[in-house]
């Protein structure tokens, strides 16, 4: 099967290792995983996303259909405010991790992982159609660009006409890139500070806006950043990552993502029953952050033990932190594993590591790097 | 698909040295023989981040696990090119494991084994010219 391109493959294949990404031929690095990763925590890196998905909501009943089909509240939000979220099965599984932005109470733009674009636009249908509302995917029709790190907004700030340093965090903009007209969110998937650039009206046949951001934006000093430093750094931040520590078996309260649910705001939401019991209930396991204390990395599907080796769970994300320098894990264990500081073994091939519960959004020092660090 | 970079770079085959399908490398030096990973296999790889050594004295048979070998995204199992007991390992790898992607066949040799049925074991290994061809079937 001939893979997907995005709006930037012109690039990764001149640049990057390109390789088959649930279908997309995506770059995994251009220079290497360790330098791109320290390009996002120092300085500044930029993420072809282009492969996510993106719909537009619109209609009388776009606020009233994404009240019933996502756990968060969207009449909280201001327009041009963003808000993360989960949306549920009736059991409570998660469908999808996804961000809503709202421009009025009948226009959102919707963002979910690439993964799950024509899963989540099929469930998004089935569940509108009590509602006054029109879905409209155009994911194929709009590029998307990460520019994420501590010089970020600098970098974006030099192609940019308008001032971005006042669009708050998750809050969305109207903005004009390379002399492009664009939409940019300030949000990312690396825990750092910085905009994600939707870059309307461009297609597949016709990338060249994407394409001319994109340079700009390597020419104005972001490094370029494949898969690899896309998952090193949302892994030390401590995000999920759907397919590893979500999906349809999980229960957002499992996953630490109670915030997401807002059980009391008006009216059904799907999902809410069961997401109710479950707390009623009391989840039998949650989702914690392990740091390793010996030598080891800690990978997806590694059993965990306790101190008297009995099995208590499994890695669903693991990896070296280029940050901190040891193998850190999300893992699922009960809930009496879950305080900070909790020793357990990580089974790595025949061997018990020791490894320990630590709080893991994010794993770093949040004074030092990501987007809370105290500004130089 | 169009091919990645990594796929189309070269990659040294060294002469002398004796390799396993699965990219060990085997070098017979005193009695003794050093095991590491060949330059294609770092290639692979990419940016080694860690080295599970085998304990000393452990005693391996041809192609049982002798450790492994990770980059940031991926890990590689270390099987055993020949038979023996383990006399030293490279315990430097450990803090400079990209020795292993800088200079595969020298800084970067992993173990060392003292051979027990050396003569046997080097019939069922690859010898530099027997490797390039195999390689070029891959």
């Amino acid at each position: 099967m001939e893979l997907k391109k995005t709006h930037i493959y012109e690039y990764h294949a001149e640049h990057g290792n390109v390789v088959d990404f649930g279908g997309f031929a995506m770059p995994v690095w251009y220079d290497g995983i360790q330098v791109e990763h320290k390009a996002v925590r120092e300085g500044c890196g930029i993420f072809d996303t282009s492969h996510m998905g993106r719909t537009w909501a619109e209609g009388p009943e776009a606020e009233k259909f994404l009240n019933y089909v996502v756990t968060n509240n969207v009449s909280k939000l201001e327009p041009y405010g963003g808000l993360y979220t989960v949306m549920c099965k009736p059991t409570g599984g998660i469908v999808d991790d996804l961000i809503l932005y709202k421009f009025s109470t009948e226009k959102y733009l919707l963002v979910y992982n690439a993964s799950n674009r024509e899963k989540d636009f099929k469930w998004l249908k089935k569940n509108s159609k009590d509602f006054k509302v029109k879905l409209n995917d155009v994911s194929d029709g709009v590029g998307m660009i990460a520019v994420q790190g501590p010089k970020a907004v600098d970098v974006l700030q030099k192609i940019t006409e308008e001032n971005i340093g006042e669009v708050p965090r998750f809050g969305i903009a109207d903005l004009t890139i390379s002399g492009y007209k664009v939409l940019a969110g300030r949000t990312g998937y690396t825990g750092e500070d910085g905009f994600e650039v939707f870059v309307l009206d461009c297609s597949l046949d016709n990338p060249e806006k994407a394409l001319k951001i994109w340079n700009d934006l390597v020419g104005a000093g972001a490094v370029p950043c494949g898969l690899g430093a896309r998952d090193s750094t949302r892994l030390e931040a401590g995000l999920w990552l759907y397919g590893n520590d979500i999906d349809e078996s999980i229960n957002p309260l499992e996953a630490g993502l109670r915030w997401t649910v807002k059980l009391k705001k008006p009216g059904y939401f799907v999902g809410r029953r069961a997401i109710q019991s479950m707390k009623d209930e009391g989840v039998k396991k949650t989702l914690v952050g392990v740091m390793m204390e010996e030598r080891g990395i800690p990978r997806h599907g590694y059993e965990v033990m306790d101190m008297e080796e009995n099995l208590i769970g499994v890695v669903t994300s693991g990896g070296m932190s280029p940050t901190l320098g040891k193998g850190i894990a999300l893992a699922y264990v009960p809930p009496e594993f879950k305080a900070k500081g909790t020793e357990l073994y990580i089974k790595i091939r025949n061997k018990f590591v020791k490894g320990k519960v630590v709080k893991h959004r994010p794993f770093y020092d949040d004074s030092v790097y990501g987007w809370k660090r105290e500004k130089k | 698909m169009e091919e990645g970079k990594e796929m189309t770079d070269e990659y040294k085959v060294e002469e002398g040295f004796y390799y396993t399908k699965e990219h060990e490398w085997a070098k017979v030096d005193g009695g003794m023989v050093l095991i590491g990973i060949d330059d294609y296999a770092q290639g692979q790889l990419h940016e080694i981040v860690y080295v599970e050594l085998p304990d000393m004295d452990a005693e391996v048979g041809q192609g049982e696990a002798l450790g492994a070998v990770e980059s940031v995204k991926a890990v590689s199992d270390l099987y055993s090119p020949v038979a023996g007991k383990v006399v030293e390992v490279n315990e430097s790898l450990l803090d400079s494991p990209e020795k292993i992607n800088n200079d595969p066949y020298g800084e970067g040799w992993i173990v060392k084994v003292e051979p027990s049925s050396l003569d046997a074991d080097l019939g069922n290994l690859m010898d530099a010219a027997a490797y390039k061809e195999f390689m070029a079937t891959l």
